[in-house]
């Protein structure tokens, strides 16, 4: 087996060669908030956090993440309580169907991480990544920067 | 329609929706997160040839794979046609003939996905190749490949009124015009997954869909089976915008669970999303409209075509540009469904509207400039209002009856609170326009057609304004119910098939019933997916949710409530007569609390109706008691936008810098889902405008683009995220609390606003996609 740390805990998936990080994090682990849709790393909806950089996790190999830390959106919360990036994405309703939230807010973490103070057309360019069909755009760059609010008042406070 | 409207308490709120926490946990399950049990899984083998008959099927190989479970081929399936609501398929489940490079043929099943992928890959099926066409002109000629038993073409959908020659007679300017628009696909996000599990005769369906009893529907009729037999759970779908009605593979997955007696789970492919279930039509309009020297439109003429591909059957179609431009004298109009050697083509957002809207928009721009009218003005001068004739009425060819037989067979006293019937009910663009124009600064932007705002080097910008109408729900396939049930602790659950496709429906459907019972939204539930729970709805399409799901839902909660103030006028308020008594924050209060001062808290009343006093039960169920009236016949919604966008003529980059959408969808029952909704369709319409096309093997018409790499799609930094919505809200007679539909005149809209634009820019139409390609090359040929 091998072992992974994912969302601060060690675990063990299957020492499969040709598994992708998204199929092991989904089938070995049941965490299916990594959503699948393109399988190509053009849509960024399995973008998770490997050793806190975004990646899609439906290009990566399972076996090239050993020993790495992973965030998956299961990861986010701290039991009932919502990270401020998840509690401004329902603020600012940024999403529609959903499939693309989770890899959004991963996105939104490894982003704000970087530039914690962003404008609107940084957060727009930053978001890019990710593709969002139902076309939440504008709600999701007014929710990066609600949580870019939040984060400051958490860290202020 | 009943007692107009207290202060209200819930619509109107910006509220939560209710699964937002699941969205951003990540713990809402779509059709591919569900398993059972000891399940198997498919897969489908797909034809590779345009159009051809199996001769001779070989599983030798695949049976010899560990793993292999069974095969399912036409020879094991009913030889019935099952119908996909308005007409999206139409065909057998498999019958032995590929009409399209992707179709289905067979599938199997194993005890893993991978090895069924490769069982598929094993399979050896010889073909006789058939003549194939992908032309939807060519398909028509008669001596064409008919791939159809029915035709490839069948009667025109018309509708005419006045007399064109006179309206032609009567012009001091005419235009003509012949557009061709390419496939748009749905690209959806997120794939979709069936499991079909049977216990003893029964089945169970578990899958992503927004028509959860149509679904059901095309399993009776593909398998000849009864209806109560049949359980359909549907999840929420990723975006789907129409493709996730009922699709084949879900029929496929129901046959072969059948033959391999085990509960079996098929997964599609992003590529098997894109490539083989459902497109937007390829579509052409050919046609000519004319107006007089003060621009009031003298006539219409179109004649338009639609491509079904291999089992869209939609021939039956009104779009509702030709209401809103239908205020003129005269008009014909000849919609044509062709099918095709290529991929089934259905009906997504804005069917029609988009399309023929936007030639429709083409040549009432090009007559406003002959005329010299800004494009504000003349869509002002030519769009009907309130109280104005509708035309897309009276002939329905494909379906039962005609709406007059409708309207007869409902007894007159049930009919006299209806709006008068073949007029438009409420709303229009006027308001949209106006107001529209005042937020963008219209009119001091408008530098005259054809002239850009701003030129600097190779860069031109130019503004554009587009108009889009949809209808708010048809009536033919059925009148959607909902079902309000009020549990012994007060709390309520709606029970409505109207699936969760991002739209909202359910958290809107549930503010309505929250109102109408003096509930807060926390304390209704709802039920979109169980059709062993849900009554017949006709589902999330047509714009139809709110409009017609919401009357149902508020019917239903309307009789729940009537039902509880007769119980409660007996057991608490002196038997008065029940009218005088309302509901409010979940009590009972008389409406002159002079008179009763007592407020009996709803589980007290259900209390009382424990002991069966009124020889009822313990909780209250309710239904609509009265027919809701054929609403194709007076409601509309509209939406009008305003864009300005860059283009480079050297490059024939396009970028978008401002953008406003105004919308009229009467009542806004939740002002942050419908905004979103709104830009949502601005910015699906825009990459219809700009960048999204099906590319197609001209020699077998298969995909060449099905995949997000290859298949460009708007991202964030595309579109601006300044975007604002207005709403103009001109309440519907009919509509829950005044509200109406929403979801498809926004992208018509912003189709014709950006096309518009690029050409108040440039100087030159282009046909849409506007690639860089098509730019650059309209403006050397407009220069050349």
């Amino acid at each position: 087996m091998t072992v992974l740390k994912v969302n601060g805990r060690p675990v063990e998936i299957s020492n499969r060669g040709d598994r992708t990080l998204a199929t092991a994090l989904r089938e070995d682990l049941g965490l299916i908030g990594v959503r699948v849709s393109c399988a190509e790393g053009e849509c960024g909806s399995c973008t998770v956090l490997v050793d806190n950089k975004p990646m899609t996790s439906c290009l990566m190999l399972a076996q090239q993440a050993k020993g790495k830390e992973i965030v998956t959106i299961e990861g986010m919360a701290n039991g009932d309580d919502l990270h401020p990036i998840q509690q401004a994405f329902i603020e600012e309703q940024g999403f529609q169907c959903g499939f693309c939230t989770p890899g959004l807010i991963l996105s939104t973490k490894a982003f704000l991480a970087e530039n914690p103070n962003p404008t609107a057309d940084e957060v727009s360019v930053g978001m890019s990544g990710n593709i969002c069909r139902c076309g939440a755009y504008p709600y999701i760059v007014k929710a990066v920067l609600k949580a870019a609010e939040l984060m400051d008042e958490t860290a202020t406070a | 329609m009943g007692k107009q409207d207290k202060t209200l308490k819930v619509i109107g709120k910006g509220l939560h929706v209710k699964d937002a926490v699941e969205k951003v946990t990540g713990t809402i399950r779509y059709g591919v997160d569900y398993e059972v049990q000891n399940m198997a899984h498919g897969c489908i083998v797909r034809c590779p040839h345009a159009h051809a008959r199996i001769t001779n099927i070989d599983s030798s190989k695949a049976e010899a794979l560990p793993g292999f479970i069974g095969i399912l081929t036409h020879e094991d399936v009913p030889q019935n046609d099952w119908e996909s609501a308005w007409f999206n398929y139409r065909g057998k489940v498999l019958d032995g003939i590929g009409r399209f490079v992707g179709d289905d043929m067979a599938a199997v099943a194993a005890t893993t996905p991978e090895i069924a992928r490769k069982a598929a890959e094993l399979i050896e099926i010889e073909y006789e190749l058939l003549p194939a066409v992908f032309n939807m002109e060519k398909a028509r000629l008669p001596d064409a490949p008919q791939i159809r038993d029915e035709g490839n073409e069948r009667d025109p959908y018309g509708v005419s009124w006045g007399n064109v020659p006179a309206g032609e007679a009567a012009s001091d300017h005419t235009v003509e015009c012949d557009i061709f628009y390419e496939s748009q696909q749905y690209a959806p996000l997120g794939r979709n997954a069936c499991i079909a599990e049977w216990t003893g005769d029964r089945v169970n369906v578990i899958t992503s869909s927004q028509t959860p009893s149509e679904l059901r529907d095309g399993i009776h009729e593909a398998l000849g089976f009864p209806l109560s037999k049949i359980r359909v759970q549907a999840l929420p779908s990723g975006s789907s915008f129409g493709q996730w009605w009922s699709n084949n593979f879900m029929m496929i997955s129901v046959l072969l669970a059948k033959k391999i007696r085990k509960a079996v789970k098929i997964e599609l492919t992003n590529e098997e999303c894109m490539a083989t279930v459902k497109r937007r039509h390829q579509e052409r309009t050919r046609g000519s409209m004319g107006c007089n020297k003060d621009g009031e439109l003298t006539f219409f003429k179109f004649d338009h075509l639609i491509d079904n591909g291999g089992y869209g059957f939609k021939d039956d179609v009104g779009f509702f540009c030709v209401d809103m431009w239908g205020k003129n004298g005269h008009g014909d109009y000849q919609i044509h469904g062709i099918n095709t050697n290529m991929v089934t083509a259905g009906c997504m957002r804005g069917v029609g509207d988009c399309t023929l809207g936007a030639s429709v928009e083409r040549c009432a721009d090009q007559l406003a400039e002959q005329v010299g009218i800004d494009p504000v003005d003349f869509r002002i001068k030519n769009q009907i209002v309130a109280g104005d004739e509708l035309r897309m009425q009276h002939s329905r060819h494909n379906l039962k009856g005609e709406v007059d037989d409708y309207i007869k067979s409902v007894p007159e006293h049930l009919r006299k609170d209806w709006p008068e019937l073949f007029k438009l009910s409420a709303g229009g663009t006027r308001a949209l326009l106006e107001t529209g124009s005042e937020a963008f600064n219209w009119k001091s932007r408008w530098k005259g057609w054809a002239t850009p705002t701003h030129s600097e080097g190779s860069v031109r910008r130019g503004i554009g304004v587009g108009t889009g109408a949809h209808v708010c729900g048809v009536e033919f396939e059925g009148a959607s119910n909902a079902m309000v049930r009020l549990n012994p602790d007060g709390s309520a659950k709606v029970h409505a098939a109207v699936g969760r496709q991002g739209a909202g429906a359910e958290t809107t459907q549930a503010m309505v019933v929250a109102e109408e019972l003096g509930l807060t939204l926390d304390q209704v539930e709802i039920e979109t997916g169980d059709t062993d729970s849900c009554p017949w709805n006709h589902g999330s399409l047509a714009s139809s949710t709110m409009y017609r799901t919401g009357w149902a839902s508020r019917e239903a909660a309307r009789d729940v409530k009537n039902q509880l103030l007769a119980i409660a006028a007996h057991e608490f308020f002196d038997s008065v007569d029940p009218s005088e008594l309302d509901v409010e924050d979940g009590e009972v209060v008389h409406g002159d609390p002079g008179k009763h001062n007592q407020r009996i808290p709803f589980s007290d009343v259900l209390n009382e109706l424990r002991s069966d006093s009124l020889g009822q039960t313990s909780s209250i169920t309710g239904s609509p008691r009265v027919p809701m009236p054929p609403s194709t016949t007076f409601a509309r919604q509209f939406g009008a936008q305003f864009a300005e966008v860059e283009v480079d003529i050297e490059t024939g980059q396009i970028k978008l810098l401002d953008f406003i959408c105004v919308q009229d969808s009467g009542t806004v029952v939740n002002p942050q889902v419908l905004k979103n909704q709104v830009i949502g369709a601005a910015i699906c319409g825009t990459g219809f405008a700009i960048y999204e096309h099906m590319i197609f093997d001209e020699n077998t018409g298969a995909l060449k683009n099905g995949n997000l790499l290859d298949y460009k799609l708007l991202r964030c930094a595309d579109f601006p995220h300044t975007t604002k919505v207005i709403f103009v809200e001109d309440p519907d007679p009919v509509g829950p609390f005044g509200a109406r539909g929403a979801g498809e005149s926004p992208i018509a809209a912003g189709i014709s606003a950006v096309a518009q634009a690029v050409y108040n820019a440039t100087g030159v139409w282009v046909d849409m996609p506007m690639t860089p390609e098509r730019v650059v090359t309209a403006i050397k040929a407009a220069h050349a």
